[in-house]
């Protein structure tokens, strides 16, 4: 259940900021993300639409003709809103708030795959496993040993990469010292050419991410569904603040 | 689900949630439990032909259940709520209160409304038969099943069923007893029932002055049941004839029976 | 054979005919099985949904089943706990539709999520505050009563009840039946009313959020009562077409208006009810979420045609015939109203589940359609052929129409 409960001192709140203005679509994150992830090689008969990508990059358009025609690349993934709509639906707790991080955590093992959350969710940022997993011969060897695979039939979706920060608490709990920042960060960061992610603690006054996150011209999307989301974007492109503010655009596209 | 299942937290919305969760669970478990114990109650306590017979008595129309003071004229129309045992019945005893001192002779038969006729023997035992009426609505075809000597039959259970091809109906008994004797189809059909304890009790029974009119009542009954052009075909020289239902096609002797040998 | 186990007095078709009207049914049912196999033993991209579609024709039929199945708690209410005996006629005919849809839509659930062997975790590890959890809790209690309501029906068959302990069980079970149906009357209003609050709750989503009153969103409110208008109104249909099917008079006019009367008093509190609740949503809920209303319907004039459709061909019309005593004595008039009613139901839930997830929330997404797979529709008509077959034999072997012996004999 959201809402405040016993935030433990010293706790983080992990939060992105992605510059819109950087971003040229070039896709490197989608594909680190499916790699680090284990996400299974899409079934021949996979689409958009169902296939698992628990970080894609839309193109975002003003809808005008040329020249006045603009467009960014959003890349969108679980925004670990602080108020997730997709937890309280949950019947059965298989979507958790860690209040020692701030990350949503999907728990694969207890999803019933009724898909409520992904109903729920505005962002359209959770995947459900709509085939079984599998991987080519030989291509196990592969598999990320960090983080379980998932079965079918349950859903997933983006949770910062946490088992890094496992490995990273780990290894400093080894050698007796505290995290550093550059040794935990998701994998869409890092593959970032154009350094467009900034990743960190909202709670360290320090970290570059809080040094952004404030500026002025970072913003969430849908923000007045009042669901707090931790990833903010940014853009000196004014149209860019307008169609985030406006739920739906003017103009439709059907699809289907 | 209980507190001791891993992630049971205690707060308002789990009691509140999981008290009425399981307030339902006791009242479903309660009301079936209640429904079978008491099942098994009638059964240990033999009751069970009783309460067969009031779920039944329920389902029979209204017309199938006339007051006896009714049919005595001694009330407007009225029907039973009782299963035909008078000694459960208020009215009853007003009636009889009312007609005190009237008592006359004790009849030599008595008939229960599911037209079963009982006369009692000067050795403590009954006969029972089926009366005219009911004969010649099941008519000469169908074959009796009685019951083996010996056994017992229970007031407002079966006393015997009349097949006829693959239908059968049963007759009510209209006494508690065991079978001493039975006689065939030669004989018409009875039944010698000795008493269990104590003698018989045969207050529910009509009698006497009962009879007619509720014969007539019946008469009406079996008529409403029968296509109108066929009413004349039941009637042979002033006198009804001996197996009604072979006399109107298209009518179902299963039904017809059941209706006045009142089976729902 | 089959002669001795149809009830006494009632008039059946021979055994003949009434396998032959079966044989369709079984061919549809088995078909349905193999789709719902194939779905359950290779997962479920053997449907059409996806991840936008997260819920598709599955959910949207549920939803629709349930609301017309709510014709078994509310007649039982209406008999038991009210007192209106002119009910009696369609009870037990009430209480097998209640009983089939519930079946059903639980059966098509079971298919629908993704791990159904994980279902019980929802009862061991409940979420009391998503909407799911009620309804799964009062889908599953109320399934167990409406089993038990099913059960005299069953045992009052003529060859069942000879068995004395049968006849005596039903007898005092049926003295206890009041309870029953005040239990299942309080399941069933909270699970009508979760399957509404299902979607009210969604802040994420503006096009079906709604205030809420105390814990539960205006849907939850109005889905129960919807389901109370639409219930009385799918008895006397499905009452209606058993008679056309079979030939027969199963109950009196007296019953159809009555019932045609209850569902008309009820569609006219909700259609008030759900017109304050969109202007609300216009003036109130919508903008303060981020939205112009008038952006969801803008591009699409189908959405805006529907609404009016819902409220006012659906509701206000069949309302409206209803609470005509002169259409009322009409029984065509009252068969066309209680078809508007269902339709309403179907509408306004083919709005909340279909179109909710047709519109983007994010401003670069695309509003998207689906067509069910073949897979899909197979499923859901595997419930049609079972509640036909569960109907068709109980009708046969059962008494569901009390009234219909009196009528046959004049």
């Amino acid at each position: 259940m959201s809402g405040p409960k016993e935030t433990p001192q010293g706790a983080s709140r992990y939060g992105m900021v992605i510059d819109l203005d950087r971003c040229n679509g070039c896709g490197a994150c989608m594909v680190a993300c499916a790699v680090e992830n284990n996400v299974a090689p899409a079934p021949q008969r996979a689409n958009d639409r169902n296939g698992i990508t628990l970080l894609r990059v839309f193109p975002m358009r003003n809808g005008r003709d040329y020249p006045e025609s603009r467009q960014v690349f959003v890349p969108m993934t679980c925004q670990q809103c602080d108020a997730p709509p997709c937890e309280s639906v949950c019947p059965q707790h298989a979507v958790e708030f860690d209040w020692t991080t701030g990350i949503v955590a999907q728990i694969p093992v207890r999803c019933l795959g009724c898909r409520y959350c992904m109903v729920a969710c505005p962002y359209h940022a959770r995947a459900f496993n709509w085939w079984d997993p599998e991987w080519p011969e030989g291509m196990e060897s592969t598999l990320n040993p960090d983080i379980s695979t998932r079965s079918r039939g349950v859903a997933e979706k983006c949770n910062f990469c946490h088992h890094r920060r496992q490995v990273a608490r780990e290894r400093a709990a080894h050698e007796g010292r505290e995290v550093r920042e550059d040794e935990y960060q998701p994998a869409c960061v890092e593959a970032c050419p154009v350094g467009a992610i900034v990743f960190g603690d909202l709670n360290d006054p320090d970290s570059a991410v809080a040094k952004v996150y404030e500026a002025p011209d970072a913003f969430a999307f849908l923000d007045k569904l009042g669901t707090k989301p931790k990833i903010r974007y940014r853009s000196r492109q004014e149209w860019v603040h307008a169609m985030a503010r406006q739920g739906v655009p003017e103009k439709e596209v059907t699809r289907g | 689900m209980f507190p001791w299942v891993y992630g049971f937290e205690w707060n308002a919305g789990t009691v509140i949630f999981l008290g009425l969760f399981f307030t339902v669970v006791i009242v479903i478990l309660t009301t079936v439990t209640v429904a079978v114990v008491r099942s098994l109650r009638a059964f240990a306590q033999r009751k069970h032909h009783a309460v067969g017979w009031e779920a039944q008595f329920e389902d029979l129309g209204r017309e199938a259940r006339p007051c006896r003071h009714q049919l005595a004229g001694e009330t407007d129309q009225r029907y039973c709520r009782h299963g035909f045992e008078c000694k459960d019945c208020d009215f009853h005893r007003k009636m009889l209160d009312v007609a005190e001192g009237e008592a006359g002779d004790a009849p030599d038969r008595y008939f229960h409304r599911g037209h079963a006729w009982v006369r009692p023997e000067t050795d403590g035992t009954v006969t029972i038969g089926i009366d005219d009426f009911g004969a010649k609505v099941v008519g000469p075809r169908a074959r009796a099943k009685l019951p083996r000597i010996g056994r017992r039959i229970h007031e407002n259970g079966t006393g015997w069923r009349f097949l006829l091809g693959d239908d059968s109906v049963r007759v009510l008994a209209p006494v508690t007893g065991e079978v001493v004797a039975h006689g065939g189809r030669d004989e018409g059909w009875y039944l010698r029932v000795k008493p269990l304890d104590g003698p018989f009790d045969l207050g529910h029974l009509l009698q006497g002055p009962e009879v007619r009119p509720w014969m007539e009542h019946e008469m009406a009954r079996l008529l409403r049941l029968i296509p109108k052009d066929c009413h004349s075909d039941l009637t042979r020289d002033g006198r009804m004839v001996d197996d009604v239902t072979a006399h109107c096609s298209g009518l179902d002797w299963d039904v017809v029976c059941a209706e006045i040998l009142l089976e729902p | 054979m089959d002669r001795s186990i149809i009830p006494r007095g009632l008039e059946r078709a021979p055994l003949g005919k009434f396998l032959l009207w079966l044989l369709p049914w079984v061919l549809l049912l088995g078909f349905g099985l193999y789709s719902a196999y194939l779905c359950l033993r290779y997962g479920l991209h053997q449907t059409n949904m996806d991840n936008r579609f997260a819920f598709g024709a599955w959910i949207f039929l549920d939803l629709t089943v349930i609301a017309l199945g709510a014709g078994a708690f509310f007649t039982g209410f209406l008999l038991y706990i009210l007192k209106r005996r002119e009910l009696k006629a369609v009870i037990n005919s009430a209480v097998v539709i209640g009983f089939i849809c519930y079946s059903g839509a639980v059966v098509v659930l079971m298919v629908d999520v993704g791990q159904p062997l994980r279902a019980w975790f929802t009862f061991w590890h409940p979420n009391v505050h998503s909407m799911l959890t009620e309804v799964t809790f009062c889908i599953t209690c109320y399934l167990t009563v409406l089993a038990i309501e099913y059960l005299p029906i069953l045992l009052k068959n003529r060859k069942l009840r000879q068995i004395p302990a049968f006849l005596v069980f039903e007898f005092n079970l049926h003295k206890v039946m009041y309870v029953l149906a005040g239990v299942g009357t309080f399941l069933s209003f909270f699970h009508q009313g979760s399957l509404g609050g299902l979607y009210g709750v969604l802040n994420g989503r503006p096009f079906v959020f709604r205030e809420a009153f105390g814990i539960w969103p205006t849907t939850f409110f109005l889905f129960i009562i919807s389901a109370a208008a639409a219930g009385p109104s799918f008895m006397l249909l499905t009452t209606w077409i058993a008679s056309k099917v079979s030939g027969k008079r199963l109950v009196t006019h007296y019953v159809y208006e009555s019932l045609g009367r209850i569902s008309g008093y009820i569609l006219s509190g909700y259609v008030l009810l759900k017109t304050a609740d969109t202007l609300f949503w216009i003036r109130d809920t919508a903008p303060s979420l981020g939205v112009h209303p008038a952006s969801f319907f803008a591009n699409q004039p189908g959405y805006t045609a529907l609404h009016l459709l819902e409220v006012a061909l659906f509701g206000f019309l069949p309302m409206a015939i209803f609470l005509t005593k002169r259409l009322r004595a009409r029984l065509g008039w009252l068969v066309t109203a209680a078809t508007l009613t269902c339709l309403g139901i179907v509408v306004n839930r083919y709005v909340l589940t279909i179109q909710t997830l047709a519109l983007p929330t994010l401003p670069f997404a695309e509003v998207l359609s689906y067509v069910p797979s073949w897979q899909e529709t197979g499923t859901f008509l595997m419930v049609i052929a079972y509640g036909m077959l569960v109907y068709s034999i109980s009708f046969r072997y059962s008494n569901l129409f009390p009234q219909e012996r009196e009528l046959r004999q004049g």
